[in-house]
Protein backbone atom coordinates (compact mmCIF):
# COMPACT_ATOMS: atom_id res chain seq x y z
CA UNK A 1 0.00 0.00 0.00
CA UNK A 2 1.29 3.44 -0.93
CA UNK A 3 2.06 5.87 1.83
CA UNK A 4 -0.11 8.92 2.34
CA UNK A 5 2.75 11.02 0.97
CA UNK A 6 1.98 13.69 -1.57
CA UNK A 7 0.88 12.29 -4.92
CA UNK A 8 0.68 15.65 -6.65
CA UNK A 9 2.39 18.81 -5.61
CA UNK A 10 2.29 22.28 -7.16
CA UNK A 11 4.70 24.98 -6.03
CA UNK A 12 3.91 28.58 -6.99
CA UNK A 13 2.75 27.61 -10.47
CA UNK A 14 1.98 30.37 -12.96
CA UNK A 15 0.75 29.62 -16.45
CA UNK A 16 -1.43 30.90 -19.26
CA UNK A 17 -1.73 31.37 -22.98
CA UNK A 18 0.96 33.27 -24.86
CA UNK A 19 1.84 36.17 -22.61
CA UNK A 20 -1.54 36.20 -20.86
CA UNK A 21 -1.11 34.82 -17.39
CA UNK A 22 -4.16 32.91 -16.16
CA UNK A 23 -3.01 30.71 -13.28
CA UNK A 24 -1.49 32.88 -10.56
CA UNK A 25 0.94 31.47 -8.07
CA UNK A 26 -0.93 28.25 -7.28
CA UNK A 27 0.48 25.89 -4.65
CA UNK A 28 -1.35 22.68 -3.86
CA UNK A 29 -0.73 19.28 -2.31
CA UNK A 30 -2.87 16.24 -3.03
CA UNK A 31 -2.17 13.17 -0.91
CA UNK A 32 -2.34 9.59 -2.20
CA UNK A 33 -5.91 8.35 -2.12
CA UNK A 34 -7.34 11.81 -1.61
CA UNK A 35 -10.21 13.27 -3.66
CA UNK A 36 -9.84 17.02 -4.01
CA UNK A 37 -12.42 19.18 -5.77
CA UNK A 38 -11.42 22.44 -7.43
CA UNK A 39 -14.32 24.87 -7.45
CA UNK A 40 -14.79 28.43 -8.64
CA UNK A 41 -16.86 30.43 -11.04
CA UNK A 42 -16.68 30.28 -14.84
CA UNK A 43 -13.46 31.49 -16.38
CA UNK A 44 -11.36 31.64 -13.20
CA UNK A 45 -8.76 29.30 -14.67
CA UNK A 46 -9.70 25.83 -13.42
CA UNK A 47 -9.24 24.14 -16.78
CA UNK A 48 -6.02 26.04 -17.39
CA UNK A 49 -4.73 24.71 -14.07
CA UNK A 50 -5.60 21.15 -15.11
CA UNK A 51 -3.87 21.57 -18.48
CA UNK A 52 -0.79 22.84 -16.68
CA UNK A 53 -0.74 19.84 -14.36
CA UNK A 54 -0.97 17.30 -17.15
CA UNK A 55 1.62 19.12 -19.26
CA UNK A 56 -0.53 20.36 -22.11
CA UNK A 57 0.70 23.87 -21.35
CA UNK A 58 4.09 24.62 -19.82
CA UNK A 59 4.18 26.76 -16.70
CA UNK A 60 5.75 30.22 -16.87
CA UNK A 61 7.23 29.58 -13.45
CA UNK A 62 6.88 27.25 -10.51
CA UNK A 63 7.09 23.47 -10.32
CA UNK A 64 4.84 20.44 -10.72
CA UNK A 65 5.76 17.08 -9.16
CA UNK A 66 4.24 13.63 -9.01
CA UNK A 67 5.19 11.45 -6.07
CA UNK A 68 8.14 13.69 -5.42
CA UNK A 69 9.37 13.55 -9.01
CA UNK A 70 9.71 16.96 -10.65
CA UNK A 71 7.87 16.76 -13.98
CA UNK A 72 7.81 20.47 -14.79
CA UNK A 73 9.98 19.97 -17.86
CA UNK A 74 8.24 16.81 -19.10
CA UNK A 75 5.68 16.90 -21.89
CA UNK A 76 2.13 15.57 -21.58
CA UNK A 77 2.95 12.20 -23.13
CA UNK A 78 5.68 11.48 -20.62
CA UNK A 79 3.55 12.57 -17.68
CA UNK A 80 0.78 10.29 -18.93
CA UNK A 81 3.22 7.40 -18.96
CA UNK A 82 4.11 8.20 -15.35
CA UNK A 83 0.51 7.42 -14.39
CA UNK A 84 -1.43 10.64 -14.84
CA UNK A 85 -4.90 10.17 -16.35
CA UNK A 86 -6.81 13.13 -17.73
CA UNK A 87 -10.43 13.58 -18.72
CA UNK A 88 -10.70 17.05 -20.25
CA UNK A 89 -13.70 19.32 -20.18
CA UNK A 90 -15.69 18.36 -23.27
CA UNK A 91 -14.32 14.79 -22.95
CA UNK A 92 -12.34 14.76 -26.25
CA UNK A 93 -13.06 11.21 -27.24
CA UNK A 94 -11.62 10.37 -30.64
CA UNK A 95 -14.86 10.72 -32.54
CA UNK A 96 -13.75 9.03 -35.75
CA UNK A 97 -12.33 6.04 -33.93
CA UNK A 98 -14.33 3.21 -32.41
CA UNK A 99 -15.03 2.83 -28.72
CA UNK A 100 -12.70 -0.16 -28.71
CA UNK A 101 -9.87 1.84 -30.31
CA UNK A 102 -10.33 4.66 -27.81
CA UNK A 103 -10.02 2.14 -24.99
CA UNK A 104 -7.05 0.40 -26.61
CA UNK A 105 -5.24 3.71 -26.74
CA UNK A 106 -5.92 4.35 -23.07
CA UNK A 107 -4.71 0.90 -22.09
CA UNK A 108 -1.54 1.30 -24.13
CA UNK A 109 -0.24 4.13 -21.90
CA UNK A 110 0.04 2.12 -18.75
CA UNK A 111 0.89 -1.13 -20.52
CA UNK A 112 -2.01 -2.65 -18.56
CA UNK A 113 -3.04 -6.23 -19.45
CA UNK A 114 -6.04 -6.79 -21.69
CA UNK A 115 -7.92 -8.20 -18.71
CA UNK A 116 -7.97 -4.68 -17.33
CA UNK A 117 -10.61 -3.84 -19.91
CA UNK A 118 -12.92 -6.30 -18.16
CA UNK A 119 -12.60 -4.18 -15.06
CA UNK A 120 -13.54 -1.08 -17.09
CA UNK A 121 -16.57 -2.88 -18.55
CA UNK A 122 -17.54 -3.77 -14.99
CA UNK A 123 -17.74 -0.04 -14.23
CA UNK A 124 -19.28 0.99 -17.56
CA UNK A 125 -21.16 -1.94 -19.13
CA UNK A 126 -22.40 0.25 -21.98
CA UNK A 127 -18.85 0.43 -23.40
CA UNK A 128 -18.67 -3.30 -23.96
CA UNK A 129 -21.88 -3.19 -25.98
CA UNK A 130 -20.61 -0.32 -28.13
CA UNK A 131 -17.08 -1.52 -28.84
CA UNK A 132 -17.32 -1.34 -32.63
CA UNK A 133 -19.28 1.92 -32.77
CA UNK A 134 -17.60 5.23 -33.70
CA UNK A 135 -17.17 7.16 -30.45
CA UNK A 136 -18.52 10.33 -32.04
CA UNK A 137 -21.92 8.73 -32.56
CA UNK A 138 -22.53 8.17 -28.85
CA UNK A 139 -24.52 10.44 -26.52
CA UNK A 140 -22.79 12.93 -24.23
CA UNK A 141 -23.19 10.71 -21.19
CA UNK A 142 -21.86 7.69 -23.02
CA UNK A 143 -18.87 9.69 -24.28
CA UNK A 144 -18.13 10.79 -20.73
CA UNK A 145 -18.15 7.18 -19.59
CA UNK A 146 -15.81 6.34 -22.46
CA UNK A 147 -13.45 9.20 -21.56
CA UNK A 148 -13.27 7.97 -17.96
CA UNK A 149 -13.09 4.31 -18.97
CA UNK A 150 -10.30 5.16 -21.39
CA UNK A 151 -8.00 6.45 -18.67
CA UNK A 152 -8.97 3.74 -16.19
CA UNK A 153 -7.93 1.21 -18.84
CA UNK A 154 -4.35 2.46 -18.41
CA UNK A 155 -4.39 2.04 -14.62
CA UNK A 156 -3.28 5.56 -13.67
CA UNK A 157 -2.22 6.51 -10.15
CA UNK A 158 -3.94 9.86 -10.27
CA UNK A 159 -6.80 11.09 -12.42
CA UNK A 160 -7.79 14.63 -13.26
CA UNK A 161 -11.42 15.13 -14.19
CA UNK A 162 -12.57 18.45 -15.64
CA UNK A 163 -16.30 18.89 -15.09
CA UNK A 164 -17.30 15.27 -15.75
CA UNK A 165 -20.95 16.08 -15.00
CA UNK A 166 -21.26 18.66 -17.76
CA UNK A 167 -24.04 17.69 -20.17
CA UNK A 168 -24.52 14.30 -18.52
CA UNK A 169 -27.86 13.06 -17.21
CA UNK A 170 -28.20 12.94 -13.38
CA UNK A 171 -28.33 9.17 -12.94
CA UNK A 172 -25.07 8.78 -14.86
CA UNK A 173 -23.49 11.56 -12.82
CA UNK A 174 -24.43 9.62 -9.70
CA UNK A 175 -22.96 6.47 -11.16
CA UNK A 176 -19.72 8.28 -11.99
CA UNK A 177 -19.60 9.52 -8.39
CA UNK A 178 -19.99 5.99 -7.05
CA UNK A 179 -17.25 4.69 -9.33
CA UNK A 180 -14.82 7.42 -8.29
CA UNK A 181 -15.48 6.62 -4.64
CA UNK A 182 -15.00 2.94 -5.19
CA UNK A 183 -11.71 3.39 -7.05
CA UNK A 184 -10.39 5.49 -4.23
CA UNK A 185 -11.61 3.19 -1.48
CA UNK A 186 -10.49 -0.03 -3.14
CA UNK A 187 -7.38 1.05 -5.05
CA UNK A 188 -6.27 4.27 -3.38
CA UNK A 189 -6.66 6.16 -6.65
CA UNK A 190 -5.92 9.86 -6.22
CA UNK A 191 -8.44 12.24 -7.79
CA UNK A 192 -8.39 15.92 -8.63
CA UNK A 193 -11.80 16.96 -9.91
CA UNK A 194 -13.05 20.30 -11.22
CA UNK A 195 -16.79 20.45 -10.61
CA UNK A 196 -19.77 22.78 -10.47
CA UNK A 197 -22.27 20.03 -9.66
CA UNK A 198 -23.01 20.21 -5.97
CA UNK A 199 -24.29 16.67 -5.56
CA UNK A 200 -21.25 15.16 -7.28
CA UNK A 201 -18.88 17.23 -5.16
CA UNK A 202 -20.74 16.15 -2.03
CA UNK A 203 -20.68 12.53 -3.14
CA UNK A 204 -16.93 12.30 -3.70
CA UNK A 205 -14.82 15.18 -2.38
CA UNK A 206 -12.74 15.09 0.78
CA UNK A 207 -12.05 18.81 0.54
CA UNK A 208 -12.67 21.70 -1.84
CA UNK A 209 -10.05 24.12 -3.10
CA UNK A 210 -11.50 27.47 -4.14
CA UNK A 211 -10.13 29.30 -7.17
CA UNK A 212 -10.73 32.89 -8.08
CA UNK A 213 -9.03 34.96 -10.78
CA UNK A 214 -6.45 32.26 -11.37
CA UNK A 215 -5.39 31.92 -7.73
CA UNK A 216 -6.27 29.48 -4.98
CA UNK A 217 -8.04 31.71 -2.48
CA UNK A 218 -9.07 29.21 0.15
CA UNK A 219 -10.32 25.81 1.07
CA UNK A 220 -13.59 24.57 2.54
CA UNK A 221 -15.14 21.31 3.61
CA UNK A 222 -17.64 19.91 1.09
CA UNK A 223 -20.38 20.02 3.75
CA UNK A 224 -20.05 23.79 3.83
CA UNK A 225 -21.56 23.84 0.33
CA UNK A 226 -24.86 22.60 1.77
CA UNK A 227 -25.41 26.19 2.77
CA UNK A 228 -27.05 27.70 -0.34
CA UNK A 229 -25.31 31.05 0.09
CA UNK A 230 -21.87 29.46 0.21
CA UNK A 231 -22.69 27.28 -2.78
CA UNK A 232 -23.90 30.29 -4.75
CA UNK A 233 -20.67 32.14 -3.99
CA UNK A 234 -18.32 29.41 -5.28
CA UNK A 235 -20.27 27.51 -7.91
CA UNK A 236 -21.78 28.94 -11.09
CA UNK A 237 -25.22 27.44 -10.96
CA UNK B 1 -10.29 -14.31 -81.69
CA UNK B 2 -9.53 -10.64 -82.44
CA UNK B 3 -12.18 -9.21 -80.12
CA UNK B 4 -11.05 -11.10 -77.04
CA UNK B 5 -7.61 -9.57 -77.45
CA UNK B 6 -9.14 -6.13 -77.91
CA UNK B 7 -11.32 -6.44 -74.81
CA UNK B 8 -8.41 -7.78 -72.79
CA UNK B 9 -6.29 -4.91 -74.05
CA UNK B 10 -8.77 -2.39 -72.66
CA UNK B 11 -8.86 -4.11 -69.31
CA UNK B 12 -5.09 -4.37 -69.31
CA UNK B 13 -4.73 -0.67 -70.05
CA UNK B 14 -7.20 0.18 -67.32
CA UNK B 15 -5.21 -1.80 -64.76
CA UNK B 16 -1.94 -0.40 -66.05
CA UNK B 17 -3.24 3.17 -65.79
CA UNK B 18 -4.56 2.50 -62.30
CA UNK B 19 -1.26 1.01 -61.20
CA UNK B 20 0.50 4.16 -62.39
CA UNK B 21 -1.74 6.46 -60.37
CA UNK B 22 -1.88 4.22 -57.29
CA UNK B 23 1.89 3.86 -57.08
CA UNK B 24 2.69 7.47 -57.89
CA UNK B 25 0.18 8.84 -55.37
CA UNK B 26 0.08 6.37 -52.47
CA UNK B 27 2.80 7.94 -50.32
CA UNK B 28 1.68 11.43 -51.20
CA UNK B 29 -1.93 10.88 -50.20
CA UNK B 30 -0.97 9.09 -47.00
CA UNK B 31 1.01 12.14 -45.89
CA UNK B 32 -1.70 14.53 -47.05
CA UNK B 33 -4.52 12.62 -45.41
CA UNK B 34 -2.74 12.12 -42.12
CA UNK B 35 -0.93 15.43 -41.76
CA UNK B 36 -2.44 17.98 -44.11
CA UNK B 37 0.71 18.70 -46.10
CA UNK B 38 1.33 18.02 -49.76
CA UNK B 39 4.91 17.06 -50.35
CA UNK B 40 5.87 18.48 -53.75
CA UNK B 41 9.22 16.74 -53.36
CA UNK B 42 7.51 13.35 -53.48
CA UNK B 43 8.62 12.88 -57.08
CA UNK B 44 12.22 13.45 -55.97
CA UNK B 45 11.84 10.72 -53.37
CA UNK B 46 10.74 8.51 -56.26
CA UNK B 47 13.78 9.64 -58.24
CA UNK B 48 16.03 8.75 -55.30
CA UNK B 49 14.33 5.36 -55.11
CA UNK B 50 14.93 4.83 -58.82
CA UNK B 51 18.65 5.62 -58.52
CA UNK B 52 19.08 3.46 -55.45
CA UNK B 53 17.30 0.54 -57.10
CA UNK B 54 19.33 0.74 -60.28
CA UNK B 55 22.59 1.11 -58.35
CA UNK B 56 21.70 -1.92 -56.24
CA UNK B 57 20.69 -3.80 -59.35
CA UNK B 58 23.99 -3.09 -61.11
CA UNK B 59 26.04 -4.26 -58.16
CA UNK B 60 24.16 -7.53 -58.43
CA UNK B 61 21.33 -7.30 -55.92
CA UNK B 62 18.17 -9.18 -56.88
CA UNK B 63 15.24 -6.92 -57.86
CA UNK B 64 13.25 -7.36 -54.62
CA UNK B 65 16.31 -6.38 -52.58
CA UNK B 66 16.88 -3.36 -54.81
CA UNK B 67 13.28 -2.29 -54.30
CA UNK B 68 13.43 -2.65 -50.52
CA UNK B 69 16.72 -0.72 -50.47
CA UNK B 70 15.05 2.07 -52.45
CA UNK B 71 12.22 2.22 -49.92
CA UNK B 72 14.65 2.32 -47.00
CA UNK B 73 16.80 5.09 -48.44
CA UNK B 74 13.77 7.18 -49.45
CA UNK B 75 12.32 6.63 -45.97
CA UNK B 76 15.54 7.89 -44.38
CA UNK B 77 15.62 10.92 -46.67
CA UNK B 78 11.98 11.48 -45.70
CA UNK B 79 12.89 11.40 -42.00
CA UNK B 80 15.55 14.03 -42.58
CA UNK B 81 13.12 16.19 -44.57
CA UNK B 82 10.47 15.90 -41.88
CA UNK B 83 12.82 16.66 -39.00
CA UNK B 84 14.49 19.63 -40.65
CA UNK B 85 11.69 21.23 -42.66
CA UNK B 86 8.23 19.74 -42.91
CA UNK B 87 7.68 19.54 -39.13
CA UNK B 88 7.19 23.30 -39.06
CA UNK B 89 4.46 23.30 -41.68
CA UNK B 90 1.90 20.72 -40.60
CA UNK B 91 -1.65 21.64 -41.53
CA UNK B 92 -0.44 24.65 -43.50
CA UNK B 93 -1.27 23.54 -46.99
CA UNK B 94 0.02 26.55 -48.92
CA UNK B 95 3.27 27.05 -47.03
CA UNK B 96 3.97 23.35 -47.23
CA UNK B 97 3.47 23.46 -51.00
CA UNK B 98 5.98 26.26 -51.44
CA UNK B 99 8.55 24.84 -49.07
CA UNK B 100 8.43 21.32 -50.46
CA UNK B 101 8.53 22.65 -54.00
CA UNK B 102 11.80 24.30 -52.98
CA UNK B 103 13.00 20.98 -51.59
CA UNK B 104 12.13 19.28 -54.85
CA UNK B 105 14.26 21.76 -56.80
CA UNK B 106 17.17 21.35 -54.40
CA UNK B 107 17.03 17.56 -54.63
CA UNK B 108 16.72 17.33 -58.40
CA UNK B 109 19.39 19.99 -59.03
CA UNK B 110 21.61 18.37 -56.43
CA UNK B 111 21.41 15.01 -58.17
CA UNK B 112 22.00 16.74 -61.51
CA UNK B 113 25.19 18.30 -60.12
CA UNK B 114 26.34 15.07 -58.52
CA UNK B 115 25.52 12.57 -61.25
CA UNK B 116 25.11 14.65 -64.39
CA UNK B 117 22.19 14.77 -66.80
CA UNK B 118 22.70 11.37 -68.42
CA UNK B 119 19.98 8.80 -68.04
CA UNK B 120 20.18 5.27 -66.75
CA UNK B 121 18.07 2.28 -67.56
CA UNK B 122 17.00 -0.90 -65.88
CA UNK B 123 15.67 -3.84 -67.88
CA UNK B 124 11.97 -4.64 -67.61
CA UNK B 125 11.63 -8.11 -66.12
CA UNK B 126 9.23 -10.98 -66.81
CA UNK B 127 8.77 -10.68 -70.61
CA UNK B 128 5.34 -10.78 -72.19
CA UNK B 129 2.31 -12.90 -72.96
CA UNK B 130 -0.29 -12.71 -75.71
CA UNK B 131 -4.05 -12.79 -75.81
CA UNK B 132 -5.99 -12.93 -79.09
CA UNK B 133 -3.04 -11.76 -81.14
CA UNK B 134 -2.18 -8.85 -78.78
CA UNK B 135 1.02 -8.86 -76.78
CA UNK B 136 1.14 -7.71 -73.14
CA UNK B 137 3.99 -7.08 -70.69
CA UNK B 138 3.76 -9.22 -67.56
CA UNK B 139 5.54 -6.59 -65.50
CA UNK B 140 2.66 -4.12 -65.82
CA UNK B 141 0.36 -6.60 -64.11
CA UNK B 142 2.98 -7.21 -61.45
CA UNK B 143 3.01 -3.46 -60.86
CA UNK B 144 -0.73 -3.46 -60.37
CA UNK B 145 -0.64 -6.38 -57.97
CA UNK B 146 2.22 -4.77 -56.06
CA UNK B 147 0.32 -1.49 -55.83
CA UNK B 148 -2.71 -3.26 -54.38
CA UNK B 149 -0.51 -5.21 -51.98
CA UNK B 150 1.28 -2.08 -50.76
CA UNK B 151 -1.94 -0.16 -50.29
CA UNK B 152 -3.61 -3.05 -48.46
CA UNK B 153 -0.53 -3.32 -46.24
CA UNK B 154 -0.56 0.37 -45.36
CA UNK B 155 -4.31 0.24 -44.78
CA UNK B 156 -3.96 -2.72 -42.41
CA UNK B 157 -1.07 -1.03 -40.58
CA UNK B 158 -3.12 2.07 -39.85
CA UNK B 159 -6.32 0.16 -39.23
CA UNK B 160 -5.17 -2.58 -36.90
CA UNK B 161 -1.74 -2.01 -35.41
CA UNK B 162 -1.19 -0.18 -32.16
CA UNK B 163 0.99 2.28 -34.08
CA UNK B 164 -1.95 2.85 -36.43
CA UNK B 165 -4.36 3.56 -33.60
CA UNK B 166 -1.90 6.00 -32.04
CA UNK B 167 -1.28 7.64 -35.41
CA UNK B 168 -4.97 8.15 -36.13
CA UNK B 169 -5.48 9.54 -32.63
CA UNK B 170 -2.59 11.96 -33.13
CA UNK B 171 -4.10 13.14 -36.42
CA UNK B 172 -7.58 13.60 -35.00
CA UNK B 173 -6.68 15.33 -31.75
CA UNK B 174 -2.97 15.72 -31.06
CA UNK B 175 -3.41 17.32 -27.65
CA UNK B 176 -5.60 14.52 -26.34
CA UNK B 177 -3.34 11.91 -27.91
CA UNK B 178 -0.36 13.40 -26.03
CA UNK B 179 -2.36 13.36 -22.81
CA UNK B 180 -2.77 9.63 -23.40
CA UNK B 181 0.95 9.10 -23.78
CA UNK B 182 1.29 9.22 -27.56
CA UNK B 183 4.55 10.81 -28.70
CA UNK B 184 2.93 12.79 -31.50
CA UNK B 185 6.19 14.06 -32.99
CA UNK B 186 7.46 10.53 -33.41
CA UNK B 187 4.16 9.47 -34.93
CA UNK B 188 4.40 12.27 -37.51
CA UNK B 189 7.98 11.41 -38.35
CA UNK B 190 7.12 7.73 -38.71
CA UNK B 191 4.10 8.44 -40.90
CA UNK B 192 6.13 10.75 -43.09
CA UNK B 193 8.84 8.11 -43.36
CA UNK B 194 6.30 5.48 -44.42
CA UNK B 195 4.89 7.84 -47.08
CA UNK B 196 8.41 8.60 -48.31
CA UNK B 197 9.33 4.92 -48.41
CA UNK B 198 6.24 4.27 -50.53
CA UNK B 199 7.56 6.94 -52.90
CA UNK B 200 10.97 5.29 -53.02
CA UNK B 201 9.44 1.88 -53.71
CA UNK B 202 7.25 3.34 -56.44
CA UNK B 203 10.34 4.97 -57.97
CA UNK B 204 12.17 1.65 -57.92
CA UNK B 205 9.24 -0.09 -59.61
CA UNK B 206 8.90 2.59 -62.29
CA UNK B 207 12.67 2.57 -62.81
CA UNK B 208 12.16 -0.76 -64.56
CA UNK B 209 9.86 0.85 -67.11
CA UNK B 210 11.33 4.32 -67.69
CA UNK B 211 14.62 6.12 -68.10
CA UNK B 212 16.16 7.35 -64.85
CA UNK B 213 17.39 10.93 -64.71
CA UNK B 214 17.56 13.71 -62.10
CA UNK B 215 14.14 14.85 -63.34
CA UNK B 216 12.61 11.38 -63.22
CA UNK B 217 10.15 12.58 -60.55
CA UNK B 218 8.58 15.12 -62.87
CA UNK B 219 7.03 12.29 -64.87
CA UNK B 220 4.95 11.38 -61.84
CA UNK B 221 4.41 14.44 -59.65
CA UNK B 222 1.61 16.07 -61.70
CA UNK B 223 -0.49 12.90 -61.94
CA UNK B 224 0.16 12.00 -58.31
CA UNK B 225 -0.87 15.49 -57.29
CA UNK B 226 -4.11 15.33 -59.30
CA UNK B 227 -4.93 11.91 -57.90
CA UNK B 228 -4.46 13.15 -54.34
CA UNK B 229 -6.60 16.24 -54.84
CA UNK B 230 -9.28 14.17 -56.53
CA UNK B 231 -9.14 11.55 -53.77
CA UNK B 232 -9.37 14.09 -50.95
CA UNK B 233 -8.06 13.92 -47.42
CA UNK B 234 -11.11 12.53 -45.60
CA UNK B 235 -9.93 8.97 -46.02
CA UNK B 236 -6.54 8.66 -47.65
CA UNK B 237 -6.67 5.05 -48.76
CA UNK B 238 -10.27 5.00 -49.96
CA UNK B 239 -9.77 8.36 -51.66
CA UNK B 240 -6.77 7.01 -53.51
CA UNK B 241 -8.66 3.96 -54.71
CA UNK B 242 -11.72 5.95 -55.80
CA UNK B 243 -9.60 8.52 -57.61
CA UNK B 244 -7.55 5.87 -59.40
CA UNK B 245 -10.66 3.95 -60.48
CA UNK B 246 -12.22 7.12 -61.84
CA UNK B 247 -9.25 8.87 -63.44
CA UNK B 248 -7.76 5.72 -64.97
CA UNK B 249 -11.20 4.84 -66.36
CA UNK B 250 -11.52 8.18 -68.13
CA UNK B 251 -7.93 7.96 -69.33
CA UNK B 252 -8.40 4.46 -70.77
CA UNK B 253 -11.54 5.41 -72.66
CA UNK B 254 -10.09 8.66 -73.98
CA UNK B 255 -6.85 7.11 -75.15
CA UNK B 256 -8.71 4.38 -77.02
CA UNK B 257 -11.26 6.72 -78.61
CA UNK B 258 -8.60 9.31 -79.44
CA UNK B 259 -4.94 8.70 -78.65
CA UNK B 260 -2.47 8.36 -75.77
CA UNK B 261 -1.88 12.07 -75.51
CA UNK B 262 -5.59 12.89 -75.28
CA UNK B 263 -5.87 10.11 -72.73
CA UNK B 264 -3.21 11.75 -70.59
CA UNK B 265 -4.78 15.19 -70.84
CA UNK B 266 -8.21 13.73 -70.14
CA UNK B 267 -7.06 12.95 -66.59
CA UNK B 268 -6.84 16.66 -65.96
CA UNK B 269 -10.21 17.30 -67.54
CA UNK B 270 -11.74 14.48 -65.50
CA UNK B 271 -10.26 15.88 -62.30
CA UNK B 272 -11.49 19.36 -63.18
CA UNK B 273 -15.05 18.15 -63.65
CA UNK B 274 -14.86 15.85 -60.64
CA UNK B 275 -13.70 18.69 -58.41
CA UNK B 276 -16.54 20.93 -59.58
CA UNK B 277 -18.97 18.32 -58.29
CA UNK B 278 -16.90 17.24 -55.27
CA UNK B 279 -14.72 20.22 -54.29
CA UNK B 280 -12.88 18.46 -51.47
CA UNK B 281 -12.38 15.19 -53.27
CA UNK B 282 -14.21 11.91 -53.63
CA UNK B 283 -13.52 10.49 -50.17
CA UNK B 284 -14.82 13.63 -48.50
CA UNK B 285 -17.92 13.55 -50.71
CA UNK B 286 -18.62 9.90 -49.92
CA UNK B 287 -18.04 10.41 -46.20
CA UNK B 288 -20.42 13.38 -46.02
CA UNK B 289 -23.13 11.50 -47.88
CA UNK B 290 -22.75 8.53 -45.60
CA UNK B 291 -22.94 10.81 -42.53
CA UNK B 292 -26.10 12.43 -43.91
CA UNK B 293 -27.66 9.02 -44.47
CA UNK B 294 -26.74 7.94 -40.92
CA UNK B 295 -28.23 11.13 -39.49
CA UNK B 296 -31.57 10.32 -41.09
N1 LIG C 1 -6.80 28.42 -25.47
C1 LIG C 1 -6.92 29.61 -24.85
N2 LIG C 1 -6.27 30.69 -25.34
C2 LIG C 1 -6.37 31.89 -24.73
N3 LIG C 1 -7.08 32.11 -23.61
C3 LIG C 1 -7.75 31.09 -23.08
C4 LIG C 1 -7.71 29.78 -23.67
N4 LIG C 1 -8.47 28.95 -22.93
C5 LIG C 1 -8.96 29.70 -21.92
N5 LIG C 1 -8.53 30.98 -22.00
C6 LIG C 1 -8.84 32.06 -21.05
O1 LIG C 1 -8.30 31.73 -19.80
C7 LIG C 1 -9.19 32.06 -18.77
C8 LIG C 1 -9.48 30.84 -17.92
O2 LIG C 1 -10.11 29.85 -18.68
P1 LIG C 1 -10.39 28.40 -18.14
O3 LIG C 1 -10.95 27.61 -19.24
O4 LIG C 1 -9.19 27.90 -17.46
O5 LIG C 1 -11.52 28.70 -17.05
P2 LIG C 1 -12.45 27.70 -16.26
O6 LIG C 1 -12.35 28.09 -14.83
O7 LIG C 1 -12.12 26.31 -16.60
O8 LIG C 1 -13.89 28.08 -16.81
P3 LIG C 1 -15.20 27.17 -16.99
O9 LIG C 1 -15.81 27.02 -15.65
O10 LIG C 1 -16.04 27.96 -17.90
O11 LIG C 1 -14.76 25.87 -17.59
C9 LIG C 1 -10.44 32.64 -19.43
O12 LIG C 1 -10.35 34.04 -19.38
C10 LIG C 1 -10.34 32.17 -20.84
O13 LIG C 1 -10.91 33.11 -21.71
MG1 LIG D 1 -13.13 24.83 -17.53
Amino acid sequence: MASSASQLSLAAVQSGYGRVKVVQNVSLEVATGEIVAVIGRNGVGKSTLMKTIIGEIAPMSGAVSFRGLDVTRLDAARRARLGVGYVPQGRDVFARMTVGENLALGRRVGGAPAANLERVFGFFPILEKRLAQPAGSMSGGEQQQLAIGRILAGRPDIILLDEPSEGVQPNIVQEIGRIIRRLRDEERLTVLIVEQNLSLIRAVADRCVIMDKGAVVGEIAPEALDDPETAARYLSI
Amino acid sequence: MEWSGQVFSWIYQYFDNMAFLLLAASGLILIYGMMGVINMAHGELMMIGAYVASAAFYVGAPAPVAIVAAGLVAGLVGIAMERLVIRHFYNQLLSSLVVTWGLSLILSQGVLLALGPSTMNMPTPFGSFSVGGFSFGVYRMVLFATAIGLIAGVWALFRFSSFGVAARAAMENPRMASALGVDTKRVYTATFAIGSALGGIAGALFAQTAAISPFFGQNYTPMAFITVVMGGGASAILGLVYAALYLAGVQTIASNVFNQYVGYVSIMAAAFIGLLVMPSGISDFVQKRRARRMAR
